[in-house]
């Protein structure tokens, strides 16, 4: 029997056949919610063969390491309540944690509450590039609602909607749209220009097409003012909630796309890497989910031109939705992902 | 027009969000004495259905779903007018918030939506909202499911904070919950005796159906 | 997710790092893009002895802070910068705030 869990961590037992099943039924599911391929029949058997290995933690093979990038960064140790500060942080995941990349984040990880304190953040930034080496992002979120009533000026489309006030709930949208966008560009003007190599938009499109459309327009722009800047952006789930439902990036209609589709608008867009999100159903089993998150994450990465780096961890990747991600979800999850996908990142 | 031609317009209505379609057709069953409630489970019931797949497989958003949802509220209730005694039926009336601290609101606003398309009244309190808040309005609404959203680890202890509170003014018996918000989970759901967890609102939808049987 | 990271300084999972983000270079790419500046295999860029070894003669930092007269931080990134023939938003910056370009 092979021990694995349920998408809530909950341990579960199941027979080889039936992980192999449950790894169909989830990639059966990405191909028809996002018309992609299915897996080959070698590909599903190397999943099924990553989740039935005995071992507690698993890896990959000499040769397919790939390169790993953070969101919420220095937060992560924060929210340990360990009382160190932001550069601190980065040291140790640079020199104790063996990161290839580091991610600077204030505690607040949205873009609206962190431009009242642009030169601090600055300070930290600044700070941080002179005591490490490895290529330094700035992240934080969008956001969207936070520009919408009671905790901002526009709107509120989640309050119009439901009262069928169509029309007064794009114009919200629309405008909270370009408070984010002149936030976006603002902050990330001053990471970079304090030494930053560049940012990450975290959390993209978590309040739906209309925050996906902010988040491309800001990338544009930013893009146009600093053409060295490195921009990641990185997806809230794997689909673009249509939300507004009529907004258009390049002529494409943005609610409703999947990751394959929304790489492709990233890179119009100018952003370096694109972080495709998968989120987890709770109540599927583990090998279900990683048959799903494999099948949306292998059609992203064909697509791609730019490098693209899979988010895994807590609800994200296959991985369950628990705070503290149990490593033998995790390590099955970065090796599939590696194995079976070739992506380019996590 | 002969029923079934009746009902495929009604269904083609309800997913072309043409309200004044739907309710013309409606009135139209009427005249034709058709069975009431035979037109709102065949064409109506049928039509929100099939828009509520299409939403969840993303082939058509948010705003059309309201419009679709829109035109079964008007439709119904003027079949309903017309349905006698015992046969008329209230799906049941919930009362829907994301709890204090949480200013997540679109995924619980997809929810309400939803409901209200089934024909369920929903009172929507909105977001970051009290627990007291929302068991004082659920009492004034006279509501049988209290539903609450949290999108936030940090703020998923307000759902249990919910339980003990109904349980503390001995209340618990007379509503049942429902959970959900992207950290919850079933888990989460039978640890703070929730009745119930939906993944997402469809799920959320044939839940609270199955709590009530609305 | 560390469980098929490259290893960061202890390898050369920066420097592949820094290829994706500044030149948009997918994987095979970026690894073989900087195994050819630093004149060793794509097998060795996660080998932790030669790297070690190697990141030591070139001087762009190792886990290890305190070995001997070792560069660090944005010393270490100025060679960086060099060897793998791209400009450095924090080099740039300390040149221009030191006065050393306009």
């Amino acid at each position: 029997m092979v021990v694995t869990r349920m998408g809530d961590g909950s341990f579960i037992t199941m027979t080889e056949e039936e992980v192999q099943r449950d790894v169909e039924e989830g990639m059966a599911d990405a191909v028809k919610k996002g018309k992609v391929e299915p897996l080959g029949q070698d590909e599903i058997e190397h999943i099924v063969e990553i989740c039935c290995r005995p071992q507690k933690f698993v890896s990959v093979e000499k040769g397919n390491e790939l390169v790993l990038t953070y969101d919420s960064g220095t937060l992560k140790v924060t929210r340990l309540g360990i009382p160190i500060g932001m550069p601190q942080i980065l040291q140790l995941y640079e020199r104790a944690f063996s990161a290839d990349s580091l991610e600077l984040a204030y505690v607040h990880y949205s873009f609206k509450p962190i431009k009242m304190i642009v030169p601090e953040e600055q300070y930290a930034v600044a700070e941080t590039s002179l005591v490490t080496t490895a290529p330094l992002l700035y992240g934080a979120m969008p956001n969207l609602p936070l520009y919408t009533q009671p905790d901002g000026p526009c709107p509120n489309a989640a309050e119009l909607l439901p009262a069928g006030k169509i029309e007064e709930a794009r114009r919200g949208q629309e405008e909270a749209a370009e408070y984010a966008i002149k936030d976006m560009v603002y902050v990330s003007s001053g990471v970079y220009e304090a030494g930053a190599d560049g940012i990450d938009f975290d959390t993209t499109a978590a309040a739906g097409d209309a925050e996906f459309y902010a988040t491309l327009k800001a990338t544009e722009q930013l893009k146009a003012k600093y053409p060295e800047m490195a921009i990641e952006i990185g997806m809230a789930g794997e689909f673009v909630l249509g939300f507004h439902g009529q907004l258009e990036y390049d002529g494409v209609r943005l609610a409703g796309l999947y990751p394959h589709k929304q790489v492709k608008l990233a890179e119009k867009a100018g952003a370096n890497v694109f972080g495709a999100v998968v989120n987890t159903n709770s109540s599927r089993t583990f090998p279900w989910n990683l048959g799903r998150a494999i099948t949306f994450c292998k059609a992203c990465t064909e697509a791609a031109e730019i490098p693209v780096h899979a988010n895994v961890g807590m609800g994200v990747g296959g991985v369950p939705m628990v705070m503290t991600p149990p490593i033998d979800c995790v390590s099955r999850v970065s090796t599939a992902m590696a194995e079976v996908v070739k992506l380019d990142g996590l | 027009m002969d029923k079934q031609e009746l009902i495929n317009k009604i269904i083609e209505s309800v997913i072309g969000g043409d309200e004044s379609e739907a309710e013309a057709l409606a009135k139209l069953a009427l005249d034709q004495s058709f069975d009431p409630l035979e037109i709102i489970n065949e064409g109506y019931v049928t039509g929100i259905k099939q828009v509520g797949d299409m939403f969840e497989s993303g082939e058509l958003f948010l705003p059309e779903l309201i419009q679709s949802a829109g035109a079964v509220k008007k439709s119904t209730a003027l079949l309903n007018d017309a349905i006698k005694g015992d046969t008329k039926k209230d799906k049941g009336k919930v009362v829907i918030a994301t709890v204090e601290g949480d200013m997540h609101d679109i995924g619980k606003a997809i929810v309400s939506s939803l409901m209200v398309a089934n024909g369920f009244e929903v009172l929507d309190l909105g977001r970051d909202v009290p627990i007291m808040d929302i068991i004082t309005r659920a009492e004034e609404f006279g509501a049988q499911v209290i539903g609450t959203s949290a999108l936030l680890t940090t703020t998923m202890v307000k759902q249990q904070e919910l339980e003990k509170t109904l349980r503390k003014e001995g209340l618990r018996d007379k509503y049942k919950t429902i959970v959900g918000g992207a950290p919850v989970t079933v888990r989460w759901a039978e640890k703070i005796g929730a009745d119930a967890f939906a993944e997402n609102a469809g799920e959320g939808v044939n839940k609270i159906i199955d709590l009530i049987g609305g | 997710m560390h469980a098929a990271g490259m290893g960061g300084i202890r390898t050369a999972g920066d420097l592949v790092a820094r290829m994706q983000l500044s030149r948009k270079m997918r994987l095979n790419e970026a690894k073989k893009y900087v195994a050819d500046k630093l004149k060793v295999s794509v097998e060795d860029l996660v080998d932790e002895v030669v790297m070690n070894e190697l990141r030591q003669e070139l001087d762009i930092s190792t886990v290890y802070a305190g070995m001997g007269e070792m560069s660090r931080g944005i010393e270490s990134k100025f060679k960086i910068a060099k060897l793998l023939d791209l400009e450095i938003n924090s080099v740039q910056r300390f040149l221009r705030k030191t006065g050393w370009q306009q």
